[in-house]
């Protein structure tokens, strides 16, 4: 296991419960992602929360990306700020983009959201659909994008607006395998591309989340409980099987999908 | 195409053996048709109605865009809703009222053909807006957008097409009325005011003959506004591909 260190927190729910009407959907959501420090590297994050279908998993992207408030406690960035809507990099299922705008002009509109990128949208767009090889397609519209490349373009469109985080709900699903491998890869490469960048993958394959992240929260039940919560932490880098390329043929790596599983 | 050909030839020999007399035969109304069209009469009296339902389709729109916009303000949604609703209401009941707002023929019957226009408009734009994917609205909040930039970005511009879209379905609409409305108000002429003189001597074959007209012109524009609406909006041939 190389070497690191966790410092300052990045992001915090703290006692994170949300109702619809009576009925508890999510309760006490309590947990940290912290910035992973690597010497002689830039090393972000990722994080995944697994869980099973129907455990509130949408509901919990929408309280991490602000697009939905909780009925009670917080979401924090570094700053100690509520998380709000813009602040994090949202990649929605089905890759949404604006379909009456070309992939180029929906690229440079979120470049433009971007202080840091005022004055050089153009060649920013231009140097990450370069990077994620996007050149060919940048004047064509959505419809003519092939699922792959509307997920790239989705990410460049996140990765452009310039946020740290970048939310991913289920990003593997209905994946053959060769696909899946460039999907691991390009997630990869985004989560080295800066120290701070934070990738937060929600997703129920849990094969492909072990294999791609450094932490994996468990969003499960508990016995005469109501609502989902965060049943298990489990820190990957702990038990070697972060930020290695041949990770699933590890027994540990099995080990922890059935330990996983058992939690669901 | 062959079938087409084969109704059309089946019309109009039922509609030349139906002729009794009474009706005007296919080839007496093409020969009115013909003569029509060499004429001035036609063309000064088809300009003017043009002239006037483009005048009037154009306010209609940016009156409609700007109703449909503030609708998504609850303020203005009831005013919305009520314009919907009096689609029920008939131009001829209120032709006087409309006469003493107005000064002359002109703003009458372009007056006129707005009321009855607008809230045609309003109802299918209203019903686009109502459709709006929430992922729409939400892929522009992540982009950080405030709410002038998700209504500029996801109603103004996203919708654009859809707009000119309604403006083609709805020029029938307009097209029908506007020879209703030069009928009620003769002056200035116009291809309802010829109509009605045609009717008034019982010259059937010349009213065959200006319906004629009066269809080929309805569908070149809407040939001609479906072929600007994909020329201005490209992405919407790809949708129609797709579906």
């Amino acid at each position: 296991m190389s070497a690191y260190i966790k410092k300052q927190v990045l992001l915090k729910a703290e006692h994170i419960q949300l109702n619809y009407g009576d009925n508890i959907i999510l309760r006490d959501i309590d947990f940290e992602i912290k910035d992973i420090v690597r010497p002689g590297m830039q090393q972000g994050q990722v994080v995944s929360l697994i869980g099973r279908s129907g455990m509130g998993k949408t509901q919990l992207f929408k309280l991490l990306s602000g697009l939905q408030m909780p009925s009670s406690g917080r979401i924090c960035t570094q700053d100690n700020q509520p998380v709000k809507a813009g602040d994090m990099g949202v990649i929605f299922q089905n890759y949404y983009l604006f379909e009456w705008r070309t992939v180029y002009h929906s690229l440079f509109l979120a470049a433009r959201q971007n202080p840091k990128l005022k004055g050089k949208e153009k060649e920013n767009v231009d140097a990450f659909a370069e990077r994620f090889q996007l050149t060919e397609q940048v004047n064509q519209y959505p419809q003519q994008l092939s699922g792959g490349q509307r997920q790239r373009a989705s990410i460049i469109q996140q990765l452009l607006k310039g946020s740290n985080f970048l939310l991913l709900d289920e990003p593997f699903s209905g994946l053959d395998v060769c696909v899946l491998d460039k999907v691991v890869e390009l997630l990869l490469e985004v989560s080295v591309s800066d120290e701070f960048k934070t990738l937060i993958i929600v997703s129920h394959d849990i094969p492909a989340c072990v294999a791609i992240s450094d932490t994996v929260f468990i969003l499960g039940k508990e016995p005469g409980k109501p609502g989902a919560t965060i049943v298990k932490e489990i820190d990957l880098i702990e038990r070697g099987l972060a930020w290695q390329k041949n990770v699933r043929h590890l027994k540990a790596f099995a080990d922890t999908v059935e330990e996983i599983k058992a939690c669901l | 195409m062959i079938m087409i050909v084969l109704q059309a030839v089946i019309t109009l020999l039922l509609w030349q053996t139906a002729s009794n007399g009474l009706i005007p035969p296919p080839g007496k109304v093409a020969n009115a048709f013909l003569h029509l069209l060499s004429t001035r009469l036609l063309i000064d009296n088809l300009l003017v109605s043009l002239l006037l339902t483009i005048k009037a389709m154009l306010f209609s729109i940016l009156i409609t865009l700007l109703i449909s916009y503030l609708s998504v303000i609850p303020f203005f949604k009831a005013m919305a809703q009520f314009i919907v609703k009096c689609r029920y209401l008939t131009l001829t009941g209120l032709i006087f009222i409309f006469t003493l707002l107005t000064k002359d023929g002109s703003q009458l019957k372009l007056s006129l053909l707005m009321f009855g226009i607008v809230p045609f408009f309003t109802c299918s734009f209203l019903a686009v807006i109502l459709n709006i994917d929430k992922q729409e609205f939400e892929l522009c909040k992540t982009l950080g957008y405030n709410n002038w930039q998700t209504l500029y970005e996801v109603i103004i511009v996203g919708k654009a097409d859809q707009a000119f879209e309604i403006l083609r379905q709805n020029f029938a609409i307009s097209w029908l009325m506007i020879t209703m409305v030069e009928g009620l108000n003769m002056s200035e002429g116009g291809i309802g005011a010829l109509m009605i003189k045609y009717n008034k001597y019982n010259d059937l074959t010349n009213v065959l003959a200006l319906q004629m007209v009066i269809f080929l012109v309805g569908l070149l524009f809407d040939y001609l506004l479906g072929s600007i609406r994909l020329w201005l909006f490209p992405h919407t041939k790809l949708q129609t591909q797709v579906s």
